[in-house]
C-alpha cells in the first residue's frame, strides 16, 4: 500500500498533473503534513501510510490560496467528504485538487464504523462515493424515551470537559476565522471547565449541516465525551428537516442559505406545542 | 430543602426576541390598548428575527431563562424580504436539537405577530407563560455554572 501511494505521489508530480503534494510524515512519534514539490524529494520515502488519521483537509484549506497550480492529496474516504463539503463552502477549490484515494485497513474502518473505505483500486484517483453512515450503537441512556434521562446523560458527559479545545482544533469543518467559542459574550473566559451545555451545544448546532462524521473529535477528546453521537443527532435533524447530508449531498447546505425555492422547514405557522390559538 | 421550596415558588422567566417592525409594534399595541398579560416576559428588540443566531438562544437558556419566544413578521411580510425564512430554518434546527438532548419543547416557541395583532401578542404571552409554568423551572438554569 505504501509503495503504491508513493508511486502515485511521484507520478502526479512527474506528469505535471500536480504542482505539489501534501503527504503525511511521522517525526518523533507525531504526524505532520509535508509539502512536496519534487518527485525525488526524500520525504516521499518516509511517507506515512499507517492507521493514524490526520486532519489533512485543514492543511489544504490553508495551503491552496498560496499555491498556484494543482495539489495532489492522499485522502481517506472521510477526507474526501470533508474536502467536498469545504468546496461547497468556498474553502477549497476541488478542481485544483488531485485526490489519491488511500485505503483504510479493516481495523480503521471498523473503529470508524465506515462501511466503504477506499480500496487499493482507488489510489490512482479517488472516486466519489455516497456515504450512508451506519448508526452507532446508542448508549443505554439515549435509548430511553425519558427526556430527563437523556439530559442527565449529556450533562454528565459534558461535565467532564476540560476545555482543551481539541474537538474544535482537530475538526476540518471548523474553518471560521472568528469562532463563536472564542466569543467572550457567549463562552466566558474565566470558566474552566466551561459552562455547560452551551459550550458543546454551540458546536453541535453549527455542526448540524457541516459535520462529515469522520469521528476525529471524539477520538481526540481526552474526556472521552461521545461527541460523534452528539453531532450525529444534530446531523439527523438537518437530514430530517432539509434532506441535507454534509459531505454527501450535491447541493449547498440549505440551512444557512436562502436559495430557490425557499424552505421553511415546517415552520410556516410558527411553532407551539399544545393548542393552536384561535385568531 | 428550604431552598427547593423557594425554587418551586419562584415564577418562570421568559425571554422574548421581537422584531422591530412587526412583533415589537404588536407588543406596543397590546400595551397601549391596556391588554393584560403575565409579567414574566422580558422583551429584547432586534431589527429582524433573521439576526437571531442559534447561539443567542442557547445563551439565553444558559443564563437561566425558563422559556424563549421568538416573534417576527408573518412569512412574506419581513421588512428585509426573507429574514424570517432564515429564522424559521434555524428555529427548526435549534428546537429539534434541544428536544433531542431532552430539553422540554414547551420551553421554546416561534410566532408570527404583526404590528396590528396586539391581541395575538397578548394571547401568545399568556398561553406561553402557562405552558412554561407547566414545564417548570429550567434544568439548564445555571446548571452549568461551576
Ligand atoms: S466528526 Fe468531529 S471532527 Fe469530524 S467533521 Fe464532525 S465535528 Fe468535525
Ligand atoms: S475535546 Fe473534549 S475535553 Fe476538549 S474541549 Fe472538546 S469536548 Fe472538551
Ligand atoms: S423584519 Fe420582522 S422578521 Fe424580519
Amino acid at each position: 500500500m505504501k509503495e503504491a501511494l508513493q508511486k502515485a505521489v511521484r507520478e502526479a508530480l512527474e506528469s505535471g498533473k500536480a504542482k505539489a503534494t501534501v503527504i503525511l510524515v511521522e517525526k518523533d512519534g507525531e504526524l505532520m503534513p509535508r509539502l512536496v514539490t519534487k518527485p525525488d524529494d526524500p520525504a516521499i520515502d518516509s511517507l506515512y501510510s499507517g492507521d493514524r488519521r490526520y486532519p489533512t483537509a485543514s492543511f489544504v484549506v490553508m495551503l491552496q490560496p498560496v499555491i498556484t497550480g494543482d495539489i495532489a492529496v492522499p485522502v481517506r474516504e472521510c477526507d474526501r467528504r470533508m474536502l467536498f463539503e469545504l468546496s461547497k463552502r468556498n474553502q477549497v477549490d476541488l478542481e485544483r485538487l488531485v485526490l489519491l484515494g488511500t485505503p483504510c485497513t479493516q481495523e480503521v474502518a471498523d473503529a470508524c464504523g465506515c462501511d466503504h473505505p477506499f480500496t487499493a483500486d482507488d489510489i490512482a484517483i479517488a472516486p466519489s462515493l455516497a456515504s450512508p453512515a451506519d448508526p452507532l450503537p446508542l448508549p443505554e441512556a439515549l435509548q430511553s424515551n425519558d427526556p430527563a434521562e437523556k439530559l442527565a446523560f449529556w450533562m454528565g458527559e459534558f461535565e467532564r470537559c476540560i476545555k482543551c479545545m481539541g474537538c474544535r482544533n482537530v475538526c476540518p469543518m471548523c474553518f471560521c476565522n472568528d469562532c463563536a467559542l472564542d466569543n467572550l459574550d457567549l463562552v466566558s473566559a474565566e470558566s474552566k471547565p466551561p459552562e455547560i451545555p452551551i459550550f458543546h451545544l454551540i458546536r453541535a448546532v453549527d455542526m448540524a449541516d457541516r459535520c462529515v462524521d469522520c469521528g476525529m473529535c471524539e477520538a481526540i477528546c481526552p474526556a472521552e465525551i461521545p461527541l460523534r453521537q452528539l453531532y450525529r443527532q444534530a446531523r439527523q435533524i438537518v437530514k430530517d428537516a432539509f434532506g441535507y447530508e454534509p459531505g454527501v449531498s450535491e447541493e449547498k447546505s440549505p440551512v444557512e442559505m436562502l436559495g430557490e425555492p425557499t424552505e421553511l422547514a415546517g415552520m410556516e405557522e410558527g411553532f407551539r406545542t399544545g393548542q393552536i390559538p384561535a385568531e | 430543602m428550604a431552598e427547593a421550596a423557594e425554587q418551586a415558588q419562584e415564577d418562570v422567566k421568559i425571554v422574548a426576541f421581537l422584531c422591530n417592525w412587526c412583533s415589537y409594534a404588536g407588543a406596543d399595541l397590546a400595551g397601549v390598548s391596556r391588554m393584560q398579560y403575565p409579567p414574566n416576559v422580558r422583551d429584547i428588540r432586534v431589527m429582524c428575527t433573521g439576526t437571531i443566531s442559534p447561539h443567542m438562544v442557547l445563551k439565553t437558556f444558559q443564563e437561566g431563562a425558563d422559556g424563549v419566544l421568538i416573534a417576527g413578521c408573518h412569512i412574506g411580510d419581513c421588512h428585509y424580504g426573507k429574514g424570517n425564512y432564515m429564522t424559521a430554518k434555524r428555529f427548526r434546527v435549534i428546537k429539534d436539537l434541544l428536544a433531542s438532548l431532552g430539553i422540554d419543547e414547551r420551553r421554546i416557541r416561534l410566532e408570527w405577530v404583526s404590528a396590528a395583532e396586539g391581541a395575538k401578542y397578548q394571547e401568545t404571552i399568556t398561553s406561553f407563560t402557562e405552558q412554561v409554568r407547566a414545564a417548570g423551572k429550567s434544568p439548564l438554569a445555571k446548571a452549568g455554572k461551576r
